[in-house]
C-alpha cells in the first residue's frame, strides 16, 4: 500500500505537471500554428503549383481529348523552336531594361523635386500619383485614343505643332516604345513615394554637414544621397522588375503582342498559348522558364532584401 | 537658392501638367456630344454644351453596380483575410523563437518573387479543382496569404519595444491579448500602408479575374471595362469609354483625394522605406 | 481558418444559381463586337423571350468579345458550367468541334422531324459551310456581315471623281485613292484608302482580297490546309504593299479598326474596308455624305462571310438541351433576325427575313443596307481550320511586316506558309497523313 502511495504521485501534483506539459508543448507549437494559415496557402497556391507546372511542361493535352501523354522535354524543344517565344523573351528583356531605369530615375528626380512637406508639393504629388492608382485596364483605353493615328490626343497637338506624329501602335518598331511609356507613366509616381519616404528618413545633419563643406548640389546627390538611398533603390528595382514581368493588361487591351509579336511579353504568350491555342504543355514549360527566372531573381535579391531589412530594423 | 526652387517649382508644375493629360482629356471627353468621333474629339478644351449622355451610355452598357460590389467584395475580402494572416505570421516571426524559423523565413521570402500573375496556368486548374471557378473567392483565395504583407508586418513589431509586451504578460495577458491590445495598435501605420497597396493591387487587378469569372453576376470593375474597349468590331464611341473609364478610376481617384495625406505619411513611416 | 469553410459556403449560396420549380434555367453566352448599344438590345430580345413564354428562363451572359466569349466559354464547360447557347464567331465553330467542345444539333433536327438541308435551305448558301462540320449541323447563323467599301462623297466631289461611280476593280480604287490622297510635301493629310490591320480583322480582309483575285484562302472541305503561298494570296499581298508604299494611299504600319472608323469619320482616309456590322455606327455618325460599294475585285467579285452563329456546348442535360434548342430557333427565327438585323446593320442569315414588310421599307429607306444585300451573292464561307486564330495569326504577322516595310510580299507568304504549315501538322499527320 505504502508502495503505491509512494509511486504514484497525489492529483494534487499531476495537475500543475500536466498543465506545465501542455503550456509547454503548447508554447511549442504556437509559432507553427500561427503560420499555419500562411504556410497552407502559400504551399496551396505557390509552392505546389509550382510542381504541378513542372510535371504539366512534360506532358501533353491531345486537342480534342482530356488525356495527358508523358512527352520528355518535346514541350520546351517546342518552346525554344517558336519563334514568338524568343521574340517575347527579347521584348520582355527590352521592355524590362527601358521601364525599370526609366520610371525609377523619374521617380528619384520627382522626389527630390518633391520632397518639402509644402501644400503646393502635395498637390503635384498627388497629380503624380494618380496614374498609378487606376487600373492599367483603364490606363490603357485612355492610350488607346492617345496613341491614335492621325486623329489621336497625340497626333492631333503634334500635327498643332508642326510635327508629324507616328503610328504609336501600329509599327512594330515604336508599338514596344508606346507600351513603355505607358507603363513609365503609370508607374514612376508608385516609386517615388518609395523614394519620398527614403528621402524623409535621411539624416538632415549629414546633408548640412555636406553643404557647410562646400558641396554643390550635383556633390550631395552623387556622393551622399543616392548611396544613402541604395536600400530603397534595392526595394524598388525588385518591384519594378517584378511588375515588368507581371504587367500585361495593356498588351491584351491595345495590341495584343502585335504588330509582326512586336509587344509579346512572355506572361502574354504564356496567357495566349494557355487559353487561345490549346497549348497547355507549351504554356507550362514558357510558366516554369519565368519562375526559375524568378527564383534566380530571389537568390541574387535575397541578400539585399535581407539588409534593407536589418537596415530597417 | 530661392530663385533655383521657383525654376524647379515651375518645372514640376509643367511636367505635371503633361503628366496630367490623359485624365484632362477622359474629363474633357467624357462629357463631350457627339460621341461618335471626329477630329475635335482629341481636343482639351471643353468647347461644348457638356452631357451626361456618354455616362448613361456607359452605365447602359455595362452593370456599374455589380461590378463596384465584385470589385469591393473582391479587395476588401482579401485585405480582411490578409490581415489576420500577416498579423499571426508576422508576430511568430518577431517575437517567437523556434526551430526552423529561418528556414521558413526564407520560404516566405521566396514567396514574395514568386507573383500568382506567374503562375496563372496552375493556380486555375487548382481553382476549378477546389470548385471555386466562377466565384469571387476563386478570385481572391491565392491572395489570402501575403509574404509581403508578413514581412511588413515582423518589421514593423521588431520596431515596437518589448517593455510593453512585457509589462502586459507580467498582468497575465495571453500572447492573442497582447497581439490585439498592443503590438497592432502600435503597428497602425504599417497596417495602414499595407492596407493601401493591398486594395490598389486588387482593386486594379485584371488578368487572374479574367481567367477565373465568367458571369456577369460575378464580374469586375477591370472586366467590364475591357468588355468595353476590347469588344469592337468597327465603331469606337470615344467619349462613352471615356466615360465609362471614368466611372471605373474615380472611387480609387476620390478616396486617394480625400485620403493623400495619411497614404504618403503611412507610407513614410512604415516600414515600406525598405 | 476555421471561418474559412464557412464563408466559402456562404459565397457559393450567394453565386449559385438558385434552384427553381418547372422552368428550365439556361444561360446564353453572347459578345457584342460592334458597341454597347447591342448589348442593351440584346438583353430586351431575351427578356421578351422569356416573358413570352413559361417553360425556359435564359439568363443572357454579355462576354465582351468574340475572342473572350469563346475563352469563357470553353472555360466554364471545363468547369462544369457550361452554357446551354452561345453566340460564337462563326470560324470557331470548326475549331470548336474540333477540340470536343461542341454537340451536334442534328438530333434536335431529328426531334422536330426535318433534316439538315431542310432546315438550312432558308439560309443564305455561303453561310452554309461555316454551320456544318462533317456534314452534321453545329451552329445556326445568326448575325452575319461581310467586308464593304465606305466612301466619302463630299472628298470624291472634291477631288473631281464622280460620288455614284465608286471603284469597282482593284485599278480603279488606286486610281482614285491616289486623287483622294492630299499631302503636304513628306506628311500626308489625308489618305485615299484604309482598312483595319489588326488581328483577327487582317486576316478576313486578306481572304476578301485573295478572294476578289480569283483566290481561295483554306480548304472549305478540310481543315488541315491554307492557301497562303499561292499567286493569289501573293498578288492580294502584293497589292498591299503597293497600296503602301509604292502608291503611297495607304497608311503604313498597323491601323486597328477604331483607328480606321474614326479617321473616316474625321474625313482624315476618303474610303475605308469595314464590315457590314458597321453600318449603323457610321450612319449615326459620319457627318459628310458617304456612300457604300462592292469590296473592288481584281479578277471577280467575292467577299467571305463574317459574324456569329448560336451553339450549344457539351454537358447539358437533356432538359437544358431542349430548351437551348427552344431559344436557338426563336432566335433564328425571320421575325427575330430581320429586327436585330435593321438594329445591328447585320444582315439577317435568312432570306425570308427580308420578305418581311418592315424590311422592305427598311431596304428601301436605307440603299447602303441595300448595297450590302446585293453584294451577299458573291460571299463565301469564312475560314476556318484547326487552330483558327494561331493559323490566321501565322498570315497577319507577316502582312503587318510587308504593312511596316520589313518584308517583301513574295517572302511573305511563304513564311505565312510554313508557319501555318507547322500549326496544322499535329492535325495533318492524324488524319490526312495517317496512312494504313
Amino acid at each position: 500500500m505504502t508502495s503505491i502511495a509512494t509511486e504514484a504521485p497525489s492529483l494534487a501534483e499531476i495537475r500543475p505537471a500536466r498543465r506545465a506539459l501542455r503550456v509547454r508543448l503548447g508554447r511549442r507549437a504556437l509559432p507553427y500554428l500561427l503560420l499555419a494559415p500562411s504556410i497552407l496557402l502559400l504551399a496551396g497556391f505557390t509552392y505546389l503549383p509550382i510542381f504541378r507546372v513542372i510535371w504539366d511542361s512534360l506532358h501533353e493535352q491531345i486537342h480534342g481529348s482530356r488525356e495527358n501523354h508523358f512527352v520528355g522535354l518535346a514541350n520546351y524543344v517546342g518552346l525554344f523552336s517558336d519563334t514568338a517565344f524568343g521574340q517575347a523573351v527579347g521584348n520582355n528583356l527590352v521592355y524590362a531594361a527601358a521601364t525599370v531605369p526609366f520610371s525609377m530615375g523619374l521617380a528619384l528626380l520627382f522626389a527630390l523635386a518633391l520632397q518639402r512637406s509644402t501644400r503646393f508639393n502635395a498637390v503635384l504629388r498627388a497629380l503624380l500619383l494618380f496614374p498609378s492608382m487606376v487600373p492599367l485596364v483603364a490606363a490603357a483605353s485612355l492610350f488607346f485614343f492617345i496613341f491614335l493615328p492621325g486623329v489621336g490626343l497625340f497626333d492631333y497637338y503634334l500635327a498643332k505643332i508642326g510635327l508629324h506624329g507616328a503610328n504609336w501602335l501600329g509599327d512594330p518598331d515604336i508599338a514596344l516604345w508606346s507600351l513603355i511609356g505607358i507603363t513609365v507613366w503609370k508607374n514612376a509616381g508608385y516609386y517615388m513615394l518609395f523614394y519620398l519616404a527614403g528621402l524623409q528618413t535621411m539624416p538632415g545633419e549629414v546633408l548640412e554637414a555636406a553643404t557647410i563643406d562646400g558641396a554643390n548640389g550635383w556633390q550631395r546627390l552623387r556622393y551622399i544621397i543616392i548611396p544613402l538611398l541604395a536600400p530603397t533603390t534595392a526595394f524598388v528595382l525588385v518591384i519594378a522588375l517584378i511588375n515588368a514581368l507581371i504587367q500585361v493588361d495593356h498588351v491584351i487591351v491595345l495590341t495584343k503582342g502585335g504588330p509582326s509579336n512586336a509587344t509579346k511579353l512572355v506572361l502574354y504568350y504564356i496567357f495566349e498559348q494557355a487559353t487561345q491555342n490549346f497549348a497547355a504543355g507549351k504554356a507550362a514549360a514558357a510558366s516554369v522558364l519565368s519562375v526559375a527566372f524568378l527564383l534566380a531573381l530571389s537568390v541574387i535579391s535575397l541578400k539585399t532584401m535581407e539588409r534593407g531589412a536589418h537596415a530597417a530594423s | 537658392m530661392r530663385r533655383a526652387s521657383l525654376v524647379i517649382a515651375g518645372l514640376m508644375l509643367v511636367v505635371v501638367f503633361f503628366w496630367s493629360t490623359p485624365f484632362l482629356w477622359t474629363l474633357v471627353a467624357s462629357f463631350r456630344p457627339d460621341a461618335g468621333a471626329g477630329i475635335g474629339m482629341a481636343s482639351l478644351v471643353p468647347d461644348y454644351k457638356p452631357t451626361l449622355a456618354n455616362f448613361s451610355d456607359a452605365l447602359e452598357a455595362g452593370d456599374f453596380a455589380i461590378y463596384y460590389l465584385n470589385t469591393a467584395i473582391v479587395a476588401f475580402g482579401i485585405l480582411a483575410v490578409q490581415i489576420v494572416t500577416i498579423s499571426l505570421a508576422g508576430y511568430a516571426f518577431a517575437r517567437l523563437s523556434f526551430p526552423g524559423r529561418e528556414i521558413i523565413f526564407y520560404v516566405f521570402l521566396l514567396q514574395l518573387m514568386l507573383v500568382p500573375p506567374v503562375l496563372i496556368v496552375p493556380n486555375l486548374r487548382a481553382i476549378v479543382d477546389l470548385g471555386l471557378y466562377g466565384t469571387l473567392l476563386g478570385v481572391m483565395a491565392p491572395y489570402f496569404a501575403s509574404a509581403f504583407g508578413t514581412f511588413l508586418m515582423r518589421q514593423t513589431f521588431r520596431q515596437i519595444p518589448r517593455d510593453f509586451e512585457e509589462a502586459a504578460t507580467i498582468d497575465g495577458a495571453h500572447w492573442w491579448q497582447t497581439l490585439w491590445h498592443v503590438l497592432l495598435p502600435m503597428a497602425k501605420p504599417g497596417l495602414v500602408a499595407f492596407s493601401l497597396v493591398s486594395l490598389m493591387a486588387h482593386w486594379n487587378e485584371f488578368l487572374w479575374p479574367l481567367m477565373v469569372l465568367n458571369e456577369p453576376r460575378t464580374q469586375t470593375l477591370t472586366i467590364g471595362l475591357a468588355s468595353f474597349a476590347l469588344g469592337s468590331e468597327g465603331g469606337k464611341e470615344w467619349g462613352v469609354l471615356a466615360a465609362g473609364t471614368l466611372l471605373v478610376m474615380f472611387p480609387l481617384l476620390a478616396l486617394f483625394a480625400a485620403f493623400q495625406r495619411q497614404f504618403v505619411d503611412s507610407f513614410m513611416f512604415s516600414g515600406l522605406k525598405g | 481558418m476555421r471561418w474559412l469553410p464557412s464563408l466559402a459556403a456562404a459565397a457559393v449560396a450567394v453565386l449559385a444559381p438558385a434552384f427553381a420549380d418547372a422552368q428550365t434555367k439556361i444561360d446564353f453566352f453572347f459578345p457584342v463586337p460592334v458597341d454597347g448599344k447591342l448589348a442593351k438590345e440584346m438583353t430586351r430580345l431575351v427578356k421578351t423571350y422569356n416573358d413570352s413564354q413559361k417553360d425556359v428562363a435564359v439568363t443572357a451572359v454579355y462576354t465582351g468579345s468574340y475572342d473572350e466569349t469563346k475563352l469563357k466559354a470553353q472555360a466554364a464547360a471545363n468547369a462544369g458550367k457550361p452554357p446551354a447557347v452561345v453566340l460564337m464567331s462563326a470560324n470557331f465553330v470548326l475549331d470548336l468541334k474540333l477540340s470536343g467542345d461542341l454537340v451536334s444539333l442534328e438530333p434536335m433536327l431529328k426531334a422536330d422531324g426535318t433534316t439538315r438541308m431542310q432546315f438550312l435551305a432558308d439560309f443564305w448558301p455561303a453561310l452554309h459551310a461555316n454551320a456544318t462540320v462533317d456534314g452534321e449541323l453545329y451552329g445556326v447563323p445568326y448575325q452575319n456581315s461581310t467586308p464593304l467599301l465606305y466612301y466619302n462623297k463630299d472628298q470624291f466631289k472634291e477631288a473631281g471623281l464622280d460620288p455614284e461611280k465608286p471603284p469597282q476593280t482593284w485599278a480603279e480604287l488606286v486610281a482614285d485613292a491616289k486623287k483622294l490622297t492630299k499631302g503636304n510635301g513628306d506628311t500626308i493629310e489625308r489618305y485615299g484608302f484604309s482598312m483595319p490591320e489588326g488581328y483577327d480583322y487582317l486576316g478576313w480582309l486578306m481572304e476578301a482580297l485573295t478572294m476578289s483575285n480569283g483566290g481561295k484562302y483554306f480548304n472549305e472541305e478540310y481543315g488541315g490546309e491554307v492557301y497562303y503561298d499561292t499567286p493569289t494570296m501573293l498578288g492580294a499581298a502584293q497589292f498591299v504593299e503597293d497600296l503602301v508604299f509604292k502608291h503611297k494611299v495607304m497608311p503604313q504600319g498597323v491601323v486597328e479598326a477604331g483607328g480606321v472608323s474614326t479617321n473616316f469619320l474625321a474625313g482624315k482616309a476618303s474610303m475605308v474596308l469595314l464590315s457590314t456590322g458597321s453600318l449603323s455606327f457610321i450612319r449615326d455618325n459620319m457627318k459628310a455624305a458617304y456612300g457604300v460599294a462592292f469590296v473592288p475585285r481584281n479578277v471577280r467579285n467575292a467577299v467571305p462571310i463574317g459574324g456569329g452563329s448560336l451553339v450549344m456546348f457539351k454537358g447539358l442535360n437533356d432538359e437544358q438541351k431542349k430548351a437551348g434548342w427552344k431559344f436557338i430557333k426563336w432566335l433564328s427565327s425571320a421575325e427575330t433576325l430581320a429586327g436585330w438585323s435593321r438594329f445591328t446593320g447585320y444582315f439577317a442569315p435568312r432570306k425570308s427575313s427580308y420578305d418581311l414588310p418592315e424590311m422592305k421599307d427598311f431596304i428601301a429607306k436605307h440603299p447602303d443596307a441595300k448595297v450590302a444585300l446585293e453584294q451577299l451573292p458573291y460571299a463565301k464561307p469564312w475560314f476556318a481550320t484547326y487552330q483558327t486564330v494561331a493559323v490566321r495569326k501565322a498570315l497577319e504577322d507577316e502582312i503587318q511586316a510587308v504593312l511596316n516595310g520589313k518584308k517583301k510580299a513574295p517572302q511573305a507568304i511563304k513564311d505565312a506558309q510554313r508557319n501555318a504549315d507547322a500549326l496544322m501538322k499535329p492535325y495533318v499527320d492524324q488524319t490526312a497523313l495517317k496512312l494504313p
